[in-house]
């Protein structure tokens, strides 16, 4: 089912948590909701439930508007942080309890809950506490009783943020391969990238409640909109430097010179943020970009990771093992057309 | 290490002594009256005290329920008890509910008013009760050891403590499955906090059960009367038949051990659960 969000605003009175956002979300996708902490992911995943109304704004269900539409008739199963099972309640009984609600039959409901179980592989767990299960099998048994319902949309609430490192991955490919398996349209908050990153079809970044980009995952990281979406995503963090445009030449703060191809383009004298990925950087080869002085190495065991001061500012750059620098030496610094941006420093929009 | 040991048995000597010394002062009583309530007239007016009946003779249990209507007593108890405390409880997870859980306006306002009235004694309401019974036609019948116990702002709060601390996902959870307010408050809030409610429903059946004066002054027909009404009986009209008082005692107290006895584990759990949450 697609979902289209028009101007949707939240505002709480002393904050507005969700600022005149629209997307839309195609049927069948998994969609991860990104962003830093209080940046009205949540929220918008609560309007979307319907268990928080909106101040402004429509949210249509294929061409329905539900705007008004109360959460249980909205047709989502929404699957929580803390998985709020029923602590009294059975794996089965769990499961089996929207239908219970909806006065299915006992015996129906069972053996639509057993199928789920099967789906999500807790079905030799049935008869369980969900005290007596990891926290993976909650998180499976949680999923399940949202899928139980065929729901029109899955809504999944940090799913992965109260597990620890290993199961993290292993749940991530298992809520894509339940997904898959089950075509139906998931939308889940996160505010790890690599979550999103690795088992999304598009992510939907987002920052003090305003929508930053919509992309597949790759493109938000070699094409990110502004400034925010390029520093928000890689690990090591993007180097940001700051400089002016000169002479169709970047200054950098400090004087550094950067010639950049982009920057013949822009208009004299424009105030800039260049932001470069590690990998973009590279230091001492054929291509050259700058000058710099390395300040300090760090060996990685494959590579090497190099802090290379360029004006005032140090950037981190990976280079080969089998070269070596030594501090306070002066190369040469290439930089690369993908992972290297310029943004305006006063709106951060992308300028190239 | 040795020494390390030591000192923790030392330690758990003392505390043992310390527990053992308190459940001696504790269970004496019961002690004195189950025993008493075997012995003859001269044995417990003895000095110095007999601790332990000379013969057991089950007479004073056949006396005591000759000289006061007993069984009438027992049953009326029985009633007003399992009326108020249900009727109680009843209320009491309602009202507990729509305090935690529910927003409407005005909610803290009138929960701190209904707390406040905690701080007024019972003893300073029994005359616009007394006044209200009366009005309501209901004075000297079972209804009037009823209707005046059926909500409870003492339990309440304790038990809205006790649904305050079931996180709202899970409300929300049901609420996005469609279930009602009803269904979720009977289905989901009620079992979890079984613990809870059943503290609840024991200290106030303990209450219910033991209640003298308001039974007294609410009721003047011997049909209608109560069980701790048997033992003032003896004072006046059995004069100082100690024995026989302690035998209508044990008669009276037995019911609630028991009935402690099937709760037990589930306060026992109530309390662990609450050491063990999060």
């Amino acid at each position: 089912m697609k979902i289209t969000i028009e101007h949707l605003t939240k505002d709480f009175g002393s904050m507005i948590a969700v600022n005149d956002f629209n997307a839309v979300i195609e049927s069948g996708e998994l969609i991860a909701l990104l962003g830093p902490s209080g940046c009205g992911k949540s929220t918008m995943l609560n309007m979307i439930s319907g268990i928080l109304p909106s101040t402004t704004g429509k949210i249509y269900f294929d061409e329905d508007d539900v705007t008004e539409v109360t959460p249980e008739k909205r047709g989502v199963g929404l699957v929580f942080q803390n998985y709020a099972l029923y602590p009294h309640m059975t794996v089965l009984e769990n499961i089996a309890f929207p239908l219970e609600i909806k006065k299915v039959k006992k015996a129906e409901r069972e053996a639509k809950a057993k199928e789920m179980a099967k789906l999500v592989h807790v079905d030799m767990l049935l008869d369980r506490k969900p005290k007596q299960l990891s926290g993976g099998q909650q998180q499976r048994v949680a999923i399940a009783r949202a899928l139980i319902k065929n729901p029109r949309v899955l809504l999944l609430d940090e799913p992965l943020s109260n597990l620890d490192a290993r199961l993290r991955i292993e749940m991530r490919e298992e809520i894509r391969r339940i997904q898959q398996e089950t075509q139906v349209t998931t939308i889940f908050v996160t505010h790890d990238q690599e979550e999103a990153m690795s088992i999304s079809d598009h992510i939907v970044l987002m920052k003090d409640g305003f929508l930053q980009q919509v992309a597949r995952p790759q493109e938000l990281y070699d094409e990110p909109a502004n400034c925010f979406v390029a520093d928000f995503l890689g690990n090591p963090p993007i180097n940001k430097t700051f400089g002016v445009v000169s002479n169709g030449k970047i200054v950098l703060d400090g004087g550094c010179e950067v010639e950049l191809e982009a920057a013949k383009n822009l208009p004299e004298g424009k105030k800039v943020t260049l932001s470069m990925r590690a990998e973009a950087i590279v230091v001492d080869e054929d291509l050259v970009n700058a000058e710099g002085t390395v300040v300090e190495t760090y060996v990685m065991g494959k590579e090497v990771l190099a802090y290379v001061e360029l004006g005032d500012y140090k950037v981190r750059a990976y280079i080969p093992a089998e070269k070596s620098f030594g501090k306070g030496q002066k190369v040469t610094v290439g930089l690369k057309k993908r992972g290297v941006f310029v943004f305006d420093a006063e709106t951060g929009e992308r300028l190239a | 290490m040795s020494k390390a040991l030591k000192e923790i048995t030392l330690g758990r000597v003392f505390i043992y002594l310390f527990l053992i010394a308190g459940a001696v002062i504790m269970i004496f009583p019961f002690y004195w009256m189950i025993t008493g309530a075997f012995k003859s007239y001269v044995e417990i007016g003895q000095y110095p005290p007999l601790w332990w009946p000379t013969t057991f003779n089950f007479d004073n249990f056949v006396i005591a329920f000759e000289m006061a209507p007993f069984l009438t007593y027992f049953r009326n108890s029985v009633v007003a008890m399992v009326g108020s405390v249900s009727l109680c409880a009843f209320t009491t997870i309602l009202a507990s509910f729509a305090f935690s859980k529910l927003n409407f306006p005005g909610k803290h306002v009138i929960f701190g008013l209904l707390l406040g009235l905690m701080m007024i004694p019972f003893e300073m309401i029994i005359i616009t009760n007394f006044r209200t019974i009366i009005d309501i036609k209901i004075y000297n019948t079972i209804f009037a050891l009823i209707i005046p116990f059926t909500s409870s702002i003492f339990y309440t709060y304790i038990l809205k403590g006790f649904f305050d601390s079931i996180p709202d996902s899970l409300y929300q959870a049901a609420r996005v499955d469609g279930c009602s307010n009803w269904k979720y408050l009977w289905r989901v809030m009620v079992p979890i906090a079984r613990p809870s409610l059943v503290t609840i429903i024991l200290l106030n059946a303990i209450a219910s059960w033991n209640s003298f004066m308001w039974p007294m002054l609410a009721v003047v027909e011997r049909d209608l009367r109560t069980l701790p009404f048997g033992l003032y009986a003896f004072v006046s009209e059995g004069g100082a038949e100690t024995q026989l008082m302690m035998a209508a005692s044990t008669i009276i107290v037995v019911p609630m051990i028991i009935l402690f006895l099937f709760a037990r584990k589930q306060i026992v759990n109530g309390v662990a659960r609450g050491g063990l949450k999060g």
